[in-house]
């Protein structure tokens, strides 16, 4: 079965529209880190946001009380659509499936519900913010605005979920009666989400994001959404959506990620879009890459874009798409020049590269591959 | 109208073959108890104690006792941090594997609505109220939604690609019928499936705030219904290709014959109220299985008892059905979320099984827009050879799946 790349959209900390942030990329822009504070935490985070005035255009009855998860999400989801060809209530909704990568979800409406629960009890619960902090309502939403009416599916997972969502895209266009798939990936930043990483040891306090670092230092969470239109023909293959598998121990990642690998190198790979991101993840990447696909340049844009879970993979498979498209890779930021993958520290012509591989190891025990061909 | 079930449309699909099943839910732990619960029409909904409901007008819910889901955890530490939720996916997936200790997944597809929730709970009023939070990367850590699920495949040394499905209420049963597809279609032969939630005071106060819970008894399709009653618990199924399962000698215990979905775009938390997407949902599974309405013995309603859910589905029910026996068993055991599919799927498996029809309890006299067959508070036994299942969740999801008894 064919499944190919029709159109792709994304909003990110470094602006919306696909080829604005590509040549951003290509010139070694990075985004700009927003201070985030809380009233009852004491400390700061920084994390790489959307701009506002990005979002300024979003607008739908149906997002008017919708968190700013939903408002990525539409975002994307409407300039991937355009991007192949079709208007929302052009396409036939029931011949379209939606499905969405989320990890954290609406954080925000999420806190602000529970927030009023633990201040001033449960009477005080806002029977309005409470369907925004369910995973699906992004989904809900967005259905809605596209006049989707057939399969509607959340996937929730970590950073590898982008992933998941389009293997499973891939196992729902099995079906013939559907003629597209839009997968979307969405996340949205709280100064929670922060602190609880933080935690968890896996964020640091303030950028850069040092790629495949000996030294694991930590991330710097970021929002927004990516969009992906599958359908049966388009100028990008998706060849092979490797359904990955989940590890018990951090440790394990690496032999998971060698599997993936493996499986999906059994033909020339020019680039591999890593999800490298400063934590135990880059280790176990690098050591997959070096053994596996020696020869292949690598790039991760987590340090110019920022590490966004639930959206992260499906903005790789946007990545691995523009390199191949222009045949050239934008600069790893703040890689340590004694890495020794092919890392693009610079700017990097391919000339002639047609297959990229797509690496997604979550922090949180899954992992996932792809392989995209351009036509 | 798209029909996911016919899969790719060709007419040798796979038949999907149910070999082993686990369950835990108010009902009981594991098939025994369920069966005992669902014959003698139990109502296993109890006041609620993990947090305080004094401010929520509703008080009960259905609940999985800890005594006992927690007992048999060992003293590990690893185990000890685990949230109750994967505790309870653990004892599903040890029931299903107690059964087929050979079936190796491909893939695992579980729904639910919001995984660990409790431990983002602990986390934020530790932050908030300047509480311990020495404990917090073990909460944070045990919070995401496909961490139960990772753990559970973990304690079985199972390391297959997990897909979370999270689509509200109805993602226990989109995630058994996504798996149905998958092994129909060909691409899998051994699909595991199924959901879990565990409750929550976020969910049970949002579910309050909405007043879609009700302070007296669930009772689905009742004149007098006045909402819901929360519940918890995990479902897991074993699926596999049919000629797979008989090749490796392994028990069939039924068929998944067909699967519906629909979006009805209508409102973020209530249900057209023409009953269109359920209607489309039961239609496809109908048209999926290559089976009429008048083949359908028995449906397990969606039935929450809230006013709105149960006159829509009512409405679709009769638009499509003539005089099919009807129950929710929400009335037993509370509205599960993410688990209420998988576990209502075991039941009507169960049904199947043991040829009883599972009871609506509480029910006095049928709303009077409604025309449906209630099974009321008993378990007659009956003839039954084709079960519907029903599942509806905010934003207008809709799920259908029909099971059959396995006929060589």
């Amino acid at each position: 079965m064919s499944l190919a790349i029709a159109g792709v959209g994304w909003v990110t900390p470094l602006g919306g529209g696909v080829d604005s942030v590509w040549d951003q990329l290509l010139r070694g822009h990075e985004a700009s880190a927003t201070t985030m504070s809380e009233q009852f935490g004491d400390r700061s985070y920084s994390a790489f946001r959307v701009p506002e005035s990005v979002m300024a255009s979003v607008a739908h009855p149906r997002l008017r009380r919708a968190s700013v998860i939903s408002r990525f999400a539409a975002a994307a989801g409407l300039d991937a659509l355009r991007a192949g060809g079709l208007e929302p209530g052009s396409h036939n909704g029931e011949r379209t499936a939606l499905i969405f990568a989320i990890s954290n979800g609406g954080v925000v409406y999420t806190k602000r519900f529970y927030s009023n629960i633990v201040e001033s009890g449960a009477q005080s619960a806002s029977p309005l913010l409470f369907p925004e902090t369910v995973f699906n309502a992004p989904a809900s939403h967005l259905a809605a605005i596209l006049g989707i009416t057939g399969a509607t599916y959340t996937l929730v997972g970590d950073g590898a979920v982008g992933l998941a969502a389009i293997k499973m895209a891939e196992d729902l266009m099995a079906n013939e009666t559907l003629d597209y798939c839009l997968v979307v990936g969405t996340e949205e930043i709280d100064w929670l989400l922060c602190d609880a990483y933080r935690r968890w040891r896996l964020l640091r306090s303030s950028p850069p994001i040092e790629p495949f670092n000996e030294q694991q230092r930590g991330m710097i969470l970021s929002e927004g959404a990516g969009a992906i239109l599958l359908a049966r023909e388009g100028p990008f293959t998706i060849e092979c959506a490797h359904p990955g598998g989940c590890f018990s121990k951090r440790t394990e990642a690496g032999d998971i990620l060698k599997q993936i690998l493996s499986d999906l190198s059994e033909t020339q790979i020019d680039v591999v879009i890593s999800g490298a991101n400063g934590t135990f993840v880059d280790q176990a990447e690098s050591e997959a890459i070096g053994q596996i696909v020696p020869d292949a340049l690598v790039y991760t844009g987590k340090p110019a874009l920022g590490e966004s879970v639930g959206a992260a993979a499906v903005w790789q498979v946007i990545l691995a798409a523009q390199a191949l498209r222009s045949a050239e890779l934008p600069p790893v930021l703040h890689a340590h020049s004694a890495v020794t993958m092919r890392l693009s520290h610079s700017r990097t012509s391919m000339p002639g590269a047609r297959r990229a591989i797509v690496l997604s190891c979550g922090v949180n025990q899954q992992a996932a591959g792809l392989r995209l061909a351009i036509q | 109208m798209a029909q996911p079930g016919s899969a790719t449309g060709k007419k040798d699909a796979a038949r999907v073959a149910v070999v082993a099943e686990g369950v835990i839910s108010p009902l009981g732990f594991g098939l025994t108890e369920t069966l005992d619960s669902l014959r003698k029409s139990r109502d296993c909904v109890s006041p609620v104690k993990r947090f305080s409901v004094a401010q929520c007008r509703c008080k009960t819910a259905g609940q999985v006792s800890d005594d006992r889901l927690l007992a048999g955890r060992g003293e590990a530490p690893r185990s000890r941090r685990l949230h109750r939720a994967s505790h309870m996916m653990i004892q599903a997936l040890k029931e299903v594997l107690a059964q087929e200790p050979r079936f190796e997944p491909e893939l695992t597809v579980i729904g639910t609505t919001s995984g660990g929730m409790s431990y983002g709970e602990y986390y934020y009023r530790s932050l908030r109220q300047a509480g311990d939070l020495r404990r917090a990367p073990t909460w944070i850590a045990n919070y995401p939604a496909q961490k139960p699920v990772i753990d559970a495949q973990v304690a079985f040394g199972i390391s297959a690609p997990c897909q979370v499905i999270a689509n509200a209420c109805a993602s226990g049963t989109n995630a058994i019928g996504h798996a149905f597809e998958c092994v129909r279609s060909g691409r899998y032969q051994r699909v595991l499936a199924g959901g879990y939630d565990a409750i929550s005071e976020l969910v049970f106060t949002g579910f309050d705030s909405l007043q879609a819970s009700t302070p007296e008894k669930c009772r689905p399709f009742d004149r007098q219904r006045t909402g819901m009653v929360l519940g918890e618990g995990a479902a897991v199924l074993a699926l596999e290709n049919l000629a797979s399962a008989q090749q490796r000698g392994a028990p069939v215990l039924a068929e998944i014959i067909g699967y519906g979905i629909s979006t009805d775009n209508f409102h973020i938390t209530q249900p057209d109220p023409t009953g269109i997407g359920a209607q489309k949902a039961m239609q496809q599974a109908l048209q999926s299985a290559h089976v009429s309405a008048a083949a359908v013995d028995y449906i397990n309603a969606h039935g929450t008892a809230t006013l709105f859910n149960d006159a829509a589905e009512g409405k679709a029910i009769s638009a499509l059905f003539n005089g099919v026996p009807v129950s929710s068993t929400k009335g037993m055991m509370g509205h599960s979320l993410g688990a209420a599919g998988a576990i209502e799927a075991i039941i009507c498996l169960l049904a199947l099984q043991h040829q009883f029809l599972p009871p609506n309890i509480n029910f006095g006299a049928l709303d009077d827009h409604l025309d449906l067959n209630i099974v009321a508070n008993k378990a007659p036994p009956a003839v039954l050879r084709t079960a519907l299942s029903n599942s509806f969740g905010f934003g207008g999801t809709n799920a259908s799946i029909l099971m059959r008894t396995f006929e060589a």
